[in-house]
C-alpha cells in the first residue's frame, strides 16, 4: 500500500510539489510565528527581571509595557511597603539610538540596584553627568563605541563613560542614562516607565503582586514572562494571529488537498474501479486515497518546518528587531506545525476517500 | 499450484437497464462447473454488462445470478466474495502504469491482506506460468501489448478463481498475439479447471469453447448463429 501511495505521488510530481508547497507555506508561517512568540516570551522574561529584580510594576491597560507611564512618587510608596526590600525607577526609551533603532535606552537611578548590577568592562560607572552615557557591550561592538567616544540619542550627543555587561540580551544591546537625563531627553519629567522591585526575604512573588496591585489601582505587576506577553498588545496580537493563520492554513490546505485528491480520483477512475474489481474493499481503496492525502500533507509539513525555522531568523534580521525578538524554535512549536500539517491531510482526505467508497466498480471501469 | 474447481453459474431472468436503455432483458443462462462458454453479439448487445453482473460488479434490476449458489452482490462483503471467486481479464489490460509487472500481479493479494513474501512468491510463480518471469520488474510501458495482457491474465488468476471472466481479452491485440493469449487462457483453464466465460468476436474462441451463446439486443438467442468477425 505504501509503495502504491509513493508511486502515485511521484506520478504527478508537479502537482505533488505545488500542493505540498501550499501546505508548506501555511506550516512555515505557523512555525515562524510560534518561534516569534517563544522569542517574545524570552524577551519578556528579561523585562520582568530588569537589573535582577523579582518583579516589575507597570501602568495597567497599556498596549505594550514599554509604553507604561508611572508617577515618580510611586517609587517611595512602594519602597515603604513591608514586602519590598528595594525599588528602583526605570524609564525606557524605545528607538532612541538612530543608528540602531532596535536598541533600548534605559533611564536609571545612578544609585539604584539596576545601575549597580551592571558589570563595567571598560571606563567607569559615571551616570551622574547630564551628558554621559553607559553603553552595553553588544551595542558598543556594533557601533564601535569606546569610553570617551560619542553616542547620539534622539539627536543629542552623549559622551560614553563606560562599557558594561549585564547578561540580559537587550540590556547589553542598549545603553543607560541617568533617570534625570532620560526624563529631560524625552520631556517626561517626574515620570517613569516601571519600578523594578526586589522583594524582602521569604515573600512570595504572587502574594506580593496581588497586594501591590490592590494597594495601587491602575498598576499591574508583572512577575512572569507570560504576564508580560499578555499585558503587551503585541504578544496578544501574535497569539491571535497564530490562531487565525492556523484556521486559514487548515481551510486553504485542506481544500487544496481535497481538490488535488478529487482530481486524482477523476483521472484514476478506471484504476480505482480495477482495484475494486479485483477485490479491494471500498474501505481499503478509500484508505489508499486518504493515505495519499496525508502523505502529501506530511511532505508539505516537513518542508514547512524547515522553511519556518529558516524564515523566522531571516525575517527578524530583515525587520531589524533582533534586539526585541530572537526566534526560539521549540520541539512543541515544531510539533504543533506538524500537527497542523497532518490535520490538513486528514481533513482534505476525508471527502475524496468518502467519494471513492460510493463509486460503482462497473461505472468506474467504464470511465463514466 | 493447486487446481481450483470450476464454479457453477446460474443466471435467471436477469434484467438490467441504464437510464432508459435496457441492456439485458430476461436473460437466463446456466454454465456448468469447468465449462468454457463463448459469448458473442454485436456491440451494445449487453455482453459486457452480463459479464459484469455475473462478476458481481453491479446488481441486476431483476432476476438472480448465483455463483455456486450465492449471489455475489448480495454478500455482506461483495469485494471479498469477488476476490475469492472471480478473476477478470479486460480488453485493455488495465495495469497500474506506475507498478512493475510483479507488483501488478500482487495487487489483488494486497486487497486480501496477504503477507508481502507470500504475495511476491505467488506473483512470480504466476508470471512464470504466463512466460514472463524475466519481465517481472518491468513497468507496463516497457512491455508489449501481448505481454501486458499476459500480466493481466496472471493478475486475474492470482487468487485462484473458480470463475474467470474475460471481456474481449484479445480485442486490442493483433492476430498473432491474440492467438498466443488465447492459447495461454485455454491452457491455464485446462490446467486449473476453472469455469471460463469469454466475450469475443474471435471465431477461434467459439471453436475452442464448449459452447457459444449469442446476445442480441439484451436477449440470448440460442437459435441465432454466432456473430464473429470474418
Amino acid at each position: 500500500m505504501l509503495a502504491i501511495i509513493t508511486t502515485n505521488l511521484l506520478r504527478r510530481p508537479a502537482r505533488t510539489i505545488f500542493t505540498a508547497s501550499g501546505i508548506a507555506v501555511g506550516v512555515a508561517t505557523i512555525v515562524a510565528l510560534l518561534s516569534f512568540t517563544q522569542g517574545l516570551k524570552n524577551t519578556a522574561a528579561g523585562f520582568v527581571h530588569l537589573g535582577g529584580s523579582d518583579l516589575g510594576v507597570f501602568q495597567a491597560g497599556v498596549a505594550d509595557p514599554t509604553a507604561s507611564i508611572l508617577p515618580a512618587a510611586l517609587v517611595g510608596q512602594l519602597a515603604a511597603r513591608s514586602e519590598v526590600s528595594r525599588t528602583t525607577p526605570l524609564l525606557l526609551i524605545v528607538e532612541g539610538v538612530k543608528s540602531d533603532p532596535a536598541a533600548i535606552v534605559f533611564g536609571a537611578d545612578p544609585n539604584g540596584f539596576f545601575a549597580d548590577s551592571l558589570v563595567m568592562l571598560a571606563g567607569r560607572r559615571a551616570l551622574t553627568g547630564a551628558q554621559t552615557v553607559l553603553a552595553g557591550d553588544r551595542l558598543g561592538a556594533q557601533l564601535h563605541l569606546h569610553p570617551g567616544g560619542l553616542l547620539t540619542l534622539k539627536g543629542r550627543s552623549y559622551r560614553v563613560a563606560g562599557i558594561y555587561h549585564s547578561g540580559v540580551l537587550f540590556e547589553d544591546s542598549g545603553a543607560v542614562l541617568s533617570l534625570a537625563a532620560a526624563q529631560r531627553l524625552t520631556g517626561r519629567a517626574g515620570e517613569e516607565t516601571s519600578v523594578a522591585i526586589e522583594l524582602a526575604p521569604g515573600i512570595r512573588t504572587s502574594s506580593a503582586a496581588k497586594s501591590i496591585e490592590s494597594a495601587f489601582p491602575g498598576t499591574q505587576v508583572i512577575a512572569e514572562p507570560q504576564q508580560a506577553l499578555r499585558a503587551g498588545a503585541n504578544g496578544t496580537l501574535i497569539s491571535k494571529a497564530i490562531l487565525v493563520i492556523v484556521v486559514i492554513a487548515l481551510i486553504v490546505g485542506a481544500t487544496s488537498v481535497a481538490n488535488t485528491m478529487a482530481m486524482a480520483i477523476t483521472e484514476r477512475q478506471r484504476e480505482l474501479g480495477l482495484l475494486s474489481t479485483v477485490g479491494w474493499a471500498p474501505g481499503r481503496v478509500a484508505c489508499l486515497i486518504f493515505g495519499e492525502g496525508v502523505a502529501l500533507s506530511v511532505l508539505g509539513a516537513a518542508a514547512g518546518l524547515l522553511f519556518g525555522v529558516i524564515g523566522a531568523g531571516l525575517l527578524v534580521k530583515a525587520l531589524g528587531v533582533s534586539t526585541y525578538v530572537s526566534p526560539s524554535v521549540t520541539a512543541w512549536g515544531l510539533g504543533r506545525g506538524l500537527l497542523v500539517g497532518v490535520a490538513i491531510g486528514v481533513l482534505g482526505g476525508i471527502y475524496p476517500a468518502w467519494r471513492v467508497t460510493r463509486m460503482s466498480p462497473l461505472k468506474a471501469l467504464s470511465g463514466t | 499450484m493447486s487446481a481450483p474447481a470450476g464454479a457453477e453459474v446460474i443466471v435467471e431472468n436477469v434484467r438490467k437497464g441504464f437510464g432508459r436503455v435496457s441492456a439485458l432483458r430476461e436473460v437466463s443462462l446456466h454454465v456448468d462447473p469447468g465449462e468454457v462458454v463463448a459469448i458473442t453479439g454485436r456491440s451494445g448487445s449487453g455482453k459486457s454488462t452480463l459479464l459484469a453482473l455475473i462478476g458481481g460488479l453491479a446488481q441486476p434490476d431483476a432476476g438472480e445470478i448465483l455463483i455456486d449458489g450465492q449471489a455475489l452482490w448480495r454478500q455482506p462483503r461483495p469485494a471479498r466474495a469477488r476476490r475469492e471467486v472471480v478473476g477478470f481479464v479486460f480488453q485493455t489490460h488495465l495495469l497500474l502504469e506506475s507498478l512493475s509487472a510483479r507488483a501488478n500481479v500482487e495487487v489483488p493479494l494486497i486487497g486480501g491482506g496477504a503477507r508481502r513474501s507470500a504475495r511476491r512468491a505467488r506473483a512470480l510463480s504466476l508470471l512464470e506460468e504466463v512466460g514472463l518471469a524475466d519481465r517481472a520488474d518491468h513497468l507496463p510501458s516497457e512491455l508489449s501489448g501481448g505481454e501486458r495482457q499476459r500480466v493481466a491474465v496472471a493478475r486475474a488468476l492470482v487468487n485462484e478463481p473458480r470463475l474467470l471472466l474475460a471481456d474481449e481479452p484479445t480485442g486490442a491485440l493483433d492476430s498473432t498475439t491474440s492467438e498466443r493469449v488465447l492459447d495461454l487462457l485455454f491452457r491455464l483453464r485446462d490446467h486449473l479447471g476453472m469455469t471460463l466465460l469469454i466475450v469475443s468476436y474471435d471465431r477461434s474462441v467459439g471453436a475452442r469453447a464448449d459452447r457459444t451463446v449469442t446476445l442480441i439486443d439484451g436477449e440470448i438467442r440460442s437459435a441465432e448463429p454466432a456473430l464473429y468477425q470474418s
